[in-house]
């Protein structure tokens, strides 16, 4: 049935627009690139309720990280990590499920500045992204992109099979017109930045 | 109250609603004034008449070649590994969906918020399947408590204020009485967390189906959607034909635009861009992917020579929250899923004029709608454009028609016009116009101001400086 339903909609769709004018496509809509992607990153991010912080350079990444995260929640004892985390940038705490961890910890594609997003590709496990109510993202050097159009435009070339673009923490108004976090999401989005990964390293 | 569909119904559910449920009025009106002015701020912080014409442009581009364009985002998405369906109907829809249920095993089902799902009345077939079905999105969540369908594109639940939910979820969930909406939410979080976890099936809809690269695009801010999309074993993406866009690079645009004229954010706190199934060693996603393109009425729309335009819509309901008769009701007035302004000129097209009427002259024309639009739909001039029809073709009321036939005989008349125009003075303009078959209605609430006892002929022979 639905074969020809097919042919059937694409049959009604060619007649509707038969005698109409094809109009053209009006290219790309251009919008301005901030200066300092990475300052503008942060501005937007956290205008959206995003938190940023800088690792603490005089420490290994992961020692700062534990010590952080050991700071937001004294009583966070497991963390979900995803697989794109290298060893270095893991946190000293026990791995336990995404539905049962304290805080998730995921290394983004990219951020982008114009819309304070960050890019988390499904390589990463979608769980550690979403189900604790903590999520810190690792930004990599120099990945801090100017628009949104520059990230997509660069990620069609390879997609994975999802993509999350996360612009701050889970929110809903939903009751009483109240703004309210943590809805279903994590209530905390961290990013990291400024991070040497393997691809940062490459990319500079 | 009673809320199930009807749009014949229109003028006496409106007055049911205003009259006996104030609580509405005020609800919708404070919601909606303030996601308009929230709107005007996120247009004001970019150049939104370049980005609204844009847009108008790519789509406007899209539906005049969406045969294209659907073939080569069904070619994508199976090359993905997601697999296509196509419904020419809502029944073909929902058979298409209870029948994967079904082949799966689905117990059952998370839904991300979904007008389309809503359109082709999806829930009640899987229920029916003895599959439970939970909302996900917080305003979603309380409507299905209460049975009630959404009243708003983007809050539909935005009509119940803080006591009544406060009310519901203490007899459904068990929260305090006063509880705050930080602990009402938890408590929905409880329940819908579960839920998540133990879904067989995900079912949303789309913002934007990407020809080019297969991609379903869905803009939130709970992450109930990306939960949705990326926990069950199997999702079902439910997407109307015109969400088709050319490319990837035009999403960005997209994103950025509906989320500024639905809340004035520059993107909605989540995307999920989904591609077709989980593929990667690392990925916990769908292990099947679905999309469902359904006609519905939409093929009839694009025939017409001026509705095609509202197939532009985005559904960010900017329209809705700018418009001052839409603010007096609500949506559940309207009797059909999509209401306000873009409800009135495309139910017509979706389901035939005379199925839709007289929701065409549910409007004053101010025209704030077609200012807020971000894909620039002409409203207005629909609406103009569905009256004439209606009125061609006898749909509206015979008062109505035996009133404006009596208004343009007395005024192609001078003789009768200025008989008229005495009468009118002499009985005031309320008194001569609760006389009239149109105007009675209208006036029995209305004081109009007194007319001058002398006519404008009558100053006009006396001179007038």
């Amino acid at each position: 049935m639905s074969v020809e339903s097919r042919g059937r909609i694409l049959a009604r769709v060619a007649s509707a627009t038969a005698s109409r004018a094809r109009l053209p496509h009006p290219g790309v809509l251009v919008t301005p690139a901030a200066d300092d992607p990475a300052a503008a990153f942060v501005k937007r991010f956290t205008s959206s309720g995003g938190e940023v912080v800088e690792a603490d350079r005089g420490l290994e990444r992961s020692a700062w990280l534990t010590r952080f995260l050991r700071g937001l929640d004294p009583e966070v004892v497991g963390v979900a990590v995803g697989p794109e985390v290298p060893p270095e940038l893991r946190p000293r705490l026990p791995e336990v499920a995404a539905a049962h961890a304290g805080a998730g910890i995921s290394v983004a594609w990219a951020a982008v500045a114009e819309s304070g997003s960050l890019v988390l590709p499904s390589t990463g496990t979608r769980a550690v992204q979403l189900l604790p109510p903590v999520h810190v993202v690792w930004v990599p050097r120099g990945r801090v992109l100017a628009r949104l159009e520059d990230a997509l435009g660069e990620m069609r070339r390879d997609l994975p099979a999802g993509v999350g673009l996360h612009s701050g923490p889970s929110k809903s108004a939903d009751i009483g017109r109240t703004v309210v976090t943590g809805v279903h999401g994590p209530g905390r989005c961290i990013a990291v930045l400024g991070i040497r990964t393997p691809r940062a390293t490459s990319d500079a | 109250m009673d809320t199930g569909t009807g749009i014949r119904d229109y003028a006496a559910r409106s007055r049911e609603i205003i009259r006996g449920d104030p609580g509405v009025r005020e609800s919708v009106t404070g919601a909606t004034i303030a996601f308009d002015e929230r709107r005007r701020q996120g247009y004001a912080e970019v150049d939104a008449d370049a980005w609204r014409r844009w847009a108008e442009g790519v789509k406007n581009h899209t539906l005049t070649h969406l045969d294209r364009y659907l073939a080569e985002a069904e070619e994508q998405l199976q090359a993905n590994g997601a697999r296509v369906h196509w419904a020419a109907d809502a029944a073909e829809a929902r058979e298409i969906v209870t029948g994967l249920a079904a082949r799966r095993g689905v117990g059952s089902v998370v839904k991300g918020k979904s007008m389309v799902t809503e359109e082709i009345d999806l829930n009640p077939v899987l229920e029916a399947a003895g599959i439970e079905v939970f909302e996900t999105d917080l305003g979603e969540y309380i409507l299905q408590l209460l049975e009630e369908p959404p009243s708003h594109i983007l809050g539909p639940a935005l009509h119940k204020s803080l006591e009544q939910v406060q009310e519901l979820f203490a007899e459904r969930l068990d929260t305090a009485r006063d509880g705050d909406p930080d602990t009402l939410a938890r408590a929905a979080r409880e329940v819908l967390r579960g839920a998540f976890i133990h879904a067989d099936m995900g079912i949303t809809g789309a913002n934007f189906l990407v020809a080019e690269t297969g991609t379903i695009a869905l803009i939130e801010n709970e992450g109930n959607i990306r939960l949705t999309t990326s926990l069950p074993r199997v999702h079902v993406a439910v997407v109307g034909i015109e969400k088709l866009l050319p490319r990837m690079t035009d999403l960005a645009g997209f994103l950025q635009l509906t989320a500024r004229a639905a809340t004035g954010q520059p993107i909605g706190c989540f995307v999920s861009l989904i591609q077709g199934p989980a593929a990667d060693p690392g990925d916990d996603g769908p292990e099947e992917v679905h999309v469902v393109l359904v006609d519905n009425g939409r093929t009839d729309v694009l025939a017409h020579e001026h509705a095609w335009e509202a197939l532009r819509c985005v559904r960010c309901g900017a329209c809705l929250n700018a418009c001052p008769v839409y603010r007096q009701t609500g949506g559940h007035a309207y009797g059909y899923v999509y209401s306000g302004p873009i409800g009135s000129v495309l139910d017509p097209g979706l389901l035939g004029l005379h199925e839709a009427m007289p929701l065409p002259f549910a409007s004053s024309l101010c025209g704030a709608c077609e200012d807020a639009c971000p894909v620039r739909i002409p409203i207005p001039e629909l609406l103009l454009e569905w009256r004439r029809e209606a009125q061609e073709e006898g749909l509206t009321p015979w008062k109505e028609r035996a009133a404006l036939a009596g208004l343009a005989s007395v005024t192609t008349r001078p003789g009768l016009y200025r008989l008229a125009g005495k009468i009118g003075s002499r009985l005031g303009a309320t008194g001569a116009a609760r006389m009239l078959p149109m105007l009675g209605e209208w006036s029995r609430d209305r004081a109009l101001p007194r007319p001058s006892p002398r006519t404008f002929r009558d100053l006009w022979r006396e001179g007038i400086e």
